[in-house]
């Protein structure tokens, strides 16, 4: 097998590999380091390189492998971390110069168990500035480019982490969604994007942005590895607040193909607001193949739906500006532009907003939960549009000019003020050659549900092999 | 119909001091101009019948509320 080969597995197939001896991790890591070494002139997927260490750990997996100390599927499994991670002895920026040598003194929980689980990271990635953006582009350290066209934008703000898997840099990913951080990078670049449930990963250790909207998630290239690293690292932690004592199922068990007789409504409110008739074309293919599948497709009505982008624009807003209250007026000029921009505008929103927009919160959870009575799942596009070139602040839709920031996160905010789990896989192309996601979502803790669907439609079709022309 | 203006430019500049930002500099004008645009989205809330309605609050579990 060549190096590109290496790069291009799955964690699924790795990890067969490298149990059996046929491959090496020494070797999977050096294949990675190469190709980095390769595309980071023209992708600029990661701010910190962790060459010299990810070699060491991958001896380390190897002698433990030889031994027959072997510790699990992601043992000895290249990996990268959206820069906002924090690592031990190792610079978590979160995108910004100014925490350019911020050198945390622990590991986030979900490093802790990444690296106890036997995965090798290569590298911290690049990031919209404090993941305060939906695009990806970063004047501090260099733009994120899309390895489908490296003159558009990857997504964000998990920018890095989409373009580096996409493109084999790395195995797996592991980026953060407050309004669709995960999710719409994975879109853009053709891969797979989950958001679990609020609560059921641990938040501790990563830079928040807006606490009560915040999600780690994966960021991979199939929805089986997207279940190999669920179950190293959901579960409890008491670190973290907000972090929920439910037991944590094996997801692999979820895995079963077969989706006979699931519910899937798709909100007739996705299509009151701008969409690109290629994505538009693309999604009713996807959601006529669940069908196909044996799902029961039905339209739903979920009019607050409609109200979810000012409730969850208002919270983050305030949340955002508390976190980072004392940086705006100590170095206000040093932070990214249009992110202090974004900043200093929480400012303005009062404590009565606030709370006002947590009550209508409320509703739009009680509505999201008794739409969800009717149906298992909700089905969408995850994106409206394709990606865009790097600098565009309008999309042409329809002949209308959309701003591109609510555009990019119409469909998966809602699900950040919720908290429900919601998951993107491709379901095609564009005409210019650029992947479209699926995005489905379900009830709070039933992952398996939205795994299990995505899996199904995923094995049904070949758009997740596809490789980027980099 | 003129839209109502929510933020005038004196209350601008004084919650902006009060908030302690630099009031000086061109990027203030931006802020402004961005605010006017989305202040009208946050003050929608106010359409929403919140009768009866606590504030969510992201430190109950959603399993709680869920049973």
């Amino acid at each position: 097998m060549n190096s590109t080969e290496i790069c291009y597995f799955t964690a699924s197939q790795l990890c067969r590999l490298i149990q059996n001896k046929k491959i090496s991790p020494i070797e999977v890591v050096e294949a990675h380091l190469t190709r980095i070494r390769s595309l980071e002139p023209v992708l600029n997927s990661f701010i910190t390189l962790l060459d010299d260490q990810a070699m060491a750990a991958a001896k380390q997996a190897e002698k433990e492998i030889q031994e027959g100390r072997y510790r699990g599927p992601l043992h000895g499994i290249p990996l990268g971390l959206k820069d906002l991670y924090y690592t031990k002895g190792i610079r978590t920026t979160s995108g910004s110069r100014i925490f350019d040598t911020f050198i945390p003194n622990f590991d986030s929980t979900i490093v802790r168990k990444l690296k106890g689980a036997g995965g090798i990271l290569l590298g911290k990635q690049n990031m919209h500035p404090l993941a305060y953006g939906p695009t990806g582009e970063n004047l501090e350290y260099g733009h994120m480019h899309n390895p489908w066209n490296p003159k558009l934008i990857a997504g964000g703000s998990s920018g890095g982490s989409g373009s580096a898997t996409a493109s084999g840099q790395c195995t797996l990913s592991m980026g953060s969604d407050t309004g669709g951080s995960v999710r719409i990078p994975s879109a853009m670049c053709g891969l797979v994007g989950f958001k679990p449930t609020y609560g059921r990963l641990s938040r501790y250790g990563l830079t928040a942005l807006a606490w009560s909207q915040d999600h780690p998630g994966p960021i991979t290239r199939s929805v089986e590895d997207c279940v190999l690293i669920m179950n190293a690292i959901a579960g409890y932690d008491p670190n973290d607040p907000t972090s929920v004592e439910v037991p944590v199922p094996d997801y692999s068990k979820a895995l079963t193909g077969e989706i006979k007789g699931l519910r899937v409504g798709v909100p007739k409110e996705y299509f009151q607001v701008p969409i690109d008739s290629q994505v538009k074309k693309q999604f009713w293919k996807a959601v006529k193949r669940l069908g196909e599948l044996g799902a029961i497709v039905s339209e739903v009505s979920w009019p607050m739906y409609h109200h979810s982008m000012a409730i969850a624009n208002t919270i983050m807003m305030s949340e955002a500006t508390a976190y980072h209250s004392k940086l705006i007026r100590t170095n206000g000029s040093r932070i990214y532009p249009p992110a202090r921009l974004r900043l200093e505008a929480g400012f303005f929103i009062s404590a009565i907003d606030y709370i006002q927009a947590q009550r209508a919160r409320t509703l739009f959870y009680n509505q999201s939960l008794s739409v969800l009575k009717k149906v298992d799942l909700l089905a969408g596009p995850t994106v409206p549009v394709t990606a865009f070139k790097i600098g565009t602040d309008k999309v042409k839709i329809n002949n209308t000019w959309v701003g591109a920031i609510p555009l990019l996160t119409q469909y998966t905010r809602p699900f950040n003020l919720n908290g429900f789990p919601a998951i993107t896989v491709p379901c095609g192309f564009s005409d210019d050659g650029l992947p479209i996601g699926l995005q489905l979502a379900g009830r709070p803790f039933e992952e398996e549900i939205v795994l299990r669907t995505a899996h199904a439609y995923e094995h049904s079709t070949d758009w997740h092999l596809r490789r980027p022309p980099v | 119909m003129a839209q109502k203006n929510l933020l005038t430019r004196q209350t601008f500049l004084e919650v902006a001091k009060a908030s302690g930002l630099r009031t000086k500099g061109p990027h203030m004008e931006e802020l402004y101009t961005y605010l006017k645009k989305i202040l009208p989205g946050i003050k929608s809330l106010e359409e929403l019948d919140l009768n009866n309605m606590e504030p969510s609050t992201p430190f109950i579990s959603i399993k709680e509320a869920l049973e």
